[in-house]
């Protein structure tokens, strides 16, 4: 088993729901992003385009971050997910550099959304839900206490809400799809065969799980 | 990650900051005192001067080790690395425990040449750990293949003859301070003649070959040698880190270890660090990423 996902340009908007959705659903701090919108233009008017890439961490089968951290805080699962255990970094950032793909954060110092205001119910809550650790890396996790539960429960990450990450279910274009890269009757495998999409910068050699349909 | 302009990440050409900026300072440093101390080490354990390895020692564990830890985000978290299975992948672990047994195999070494025993086993593992220390970071480095100024094999060669250049110009000031340049002087000198020419050759060829790797190599090469870093690079790096030296080398071959003034010879070794120092902030601060979408740039 491998998750992956599947990103469709062409439908994305650029709305920034599924960068927003992220910060919610893990109570990010300000200034820690798991997801971000990259924006750009090519050529020039009239032939002008313009490039809307969402992206995350790539879950790489070949990931450089896993190999480069000392202390294994950066770990690969079984299912292909690439995650952080937050106790055991110790903030040396040689993953971060290790990323070609620059996804990860550094926590470095707690801010507040509302400066001078203190923190709002929600923030509150959120410190003790899902604590982040000052002076530790952090990164997305394919909402993998989602995929977790939800397959506890039954439930088939991809195809059921419950189970699925909150960036694909929120994506109002329906742009995302996640599902097992490993199982060819997966939407996401028969999507990645039909469309042939591509990944970032393969010639880093890290074999990404999220995939692109560029249009 | 701390950026100029949050819209232009990784759309353009986007300079690593977490080693080089705000905390990142230190880790710049460490690196240096690190190489420098191991590197010093190294060249005076060859003469049996005590003074002059102690004083490595001491740079490369208290100022080394201490920023590199200062550096961390959980200090004291740091025995993490060495528990861990870490050293089969990762070169930071790996140089934890470099310097570690260096800095122990090194203090036993010292303790037992003070009292006037000396032990070739040990010196030999001392400084095989030595070496490996100064050479670590230059891995440690290459291995980001994101950033094409440092995924290069020339920058462990960088590192090792910066090191030992350094560590090779330090024993030379403490051996001309004590008075002793006479005897183990020209040797000393050699080492230096030998390692400055190599920095001297290393600094252009590097930076050609990784003008020619991709186009985020060229960003680097030219934001170091004719951007707002040209200064830097110019005047610090190759006329005091490179020319000075040269010129006191030329002045201990023309009128020997002993003639030339102290003060001179002082003012080419700090010459020297500086432009070592400022080399190494250049690579750090240069180091690019390409752009992870179709830019413009």
């Amino acid at each position: 088993m491998r998750w992956g996902m599947l990103i469709n340009l062409v439908k994305c908007v650029g709305c920034y729901s599924c960068v927003v959705k992220c910060e919610q659903e893990h109570f990010l701090p300000p200034g820690v992003l798991w997801g971000r919108v990259l924006i750009s233009e090519t050529g020039t008017y009239p032939v002008a385009t313009k490039h809307v890439y969402p992206v995350l961490c790539n879950h790489c089968k070949e990931a450089k971050c896993v190999d480069a951290c000392p202390t294994r805080a950066t770990q690969k699962r079984d299912d292909g997910i690439v995650w952080v255990d937050a106790d055991k970094c110790v903030g040396c950032r040689y993953c971060l550099m290790a990323c070609p793909y620059q996804v990860r954060t550094y926590y470095s110092e707690e801010k507040e959304y509302y400066p001078g205001q203190g923190s709002t119910e929600f923030e509150k809550l959120g410190k003790q839900l899902y604590p982040h650790e000052l002076g530790t890396v952090s990164k997305c996790n394919f909402c993998m206490e989602r995929v977790d539960e939800g397959m506890k429960r039954g439930l088939k990450p991809g195809v059921d809400r419950e189970a699925t990450p909150a960036c694909v279910i929120t994506c109002p274009a329906k742009a995302r799809y996640f599902g097992d890269l490993d199982d060819p009757n997966s939407e996401v495998s028969l999507l990645i065969r039909r469309w042939r999409p591509t990944s970032l910068r393969p010639e880093f050699g890290t074999d990404p799980s999220v995939y692109y349909v560029i249009g | 990650m701390i950026q100029a302009k949050p819209y232009e990440f990784m759309v353009t050409y986007t300079p690593q900051r977490e080693w080089i900026e705000k905390g990142g300072i230190k880790l710049w440093l460490a690196f240096f005192f690190i190489e420098l101390g191991a590197g010093m080490f190294f060249i005076a354990s060859l003469f049996d001067n005590l003074t002059a390895m102690s004083v490595g020692w001491f740079l490369c564990a208290v100022l080394g080790g201490g920023l590199h830890l200062l550096y961390l985000g959980k200090p004291l978290r740091f025995w993490r690395m060495m528990i861990s299975s870490g050293w089969k992948t990762s070169w930071i672990s790996r140089g934890l425990f470099f310097v570690v047994f260096f800095l122990v195999l090194g203090l036993v070494h010292l303790v037992l040449l003070g009292q006037g025993i000396r032990s070739i086993g040990l010196i030999a593992a001392a400084n095989a750990f030595a070496f490996l220390t100064v050479i670590y970071g230059g891995f440690a480095m290459n291995y980001v293949n994101g950033i094409p100024l440092w995924n290069t094999a020339l920058l462990p060669i960088l590192c090792v003859v910066s090191g030992l250049w350094g560590g090779a110009e330090v024993t030379m000031g403490i051996v001309a301070g004590s008075g002793a340049a006479s005897t183990v002087g020209p040797a000393i000198e050699e080492w230096i003649r030998i390692l400055l020419v190599g920095f001297i050759l290393l600094i252009p060829v590097y930076l050609l070959s990784v003008r020619y790797t991709s186009s985020a190599g060229q960003v680097s090469v030219r934001s170091i040698v004719s951007s707002k870093w040209a200064f830097l690079f110019w005047v610090v790096v190759v006329v005091a880190g490179m020319i000075l030296p040269i010129a006191a080398v030329i002045g201990t071959l023309a009128a020997g270890p002993t003639g030339l003034s102290l003060t001179f010879l002082y003012a080419a070794i700090l010459a020297g660090l500086v432009g070592d120092l400022a080399m190494r902030y250049l690579v750090l601060k240069c180091g690019v990423y390409s752009p992870l979408i179709p830019s413009g740039t």
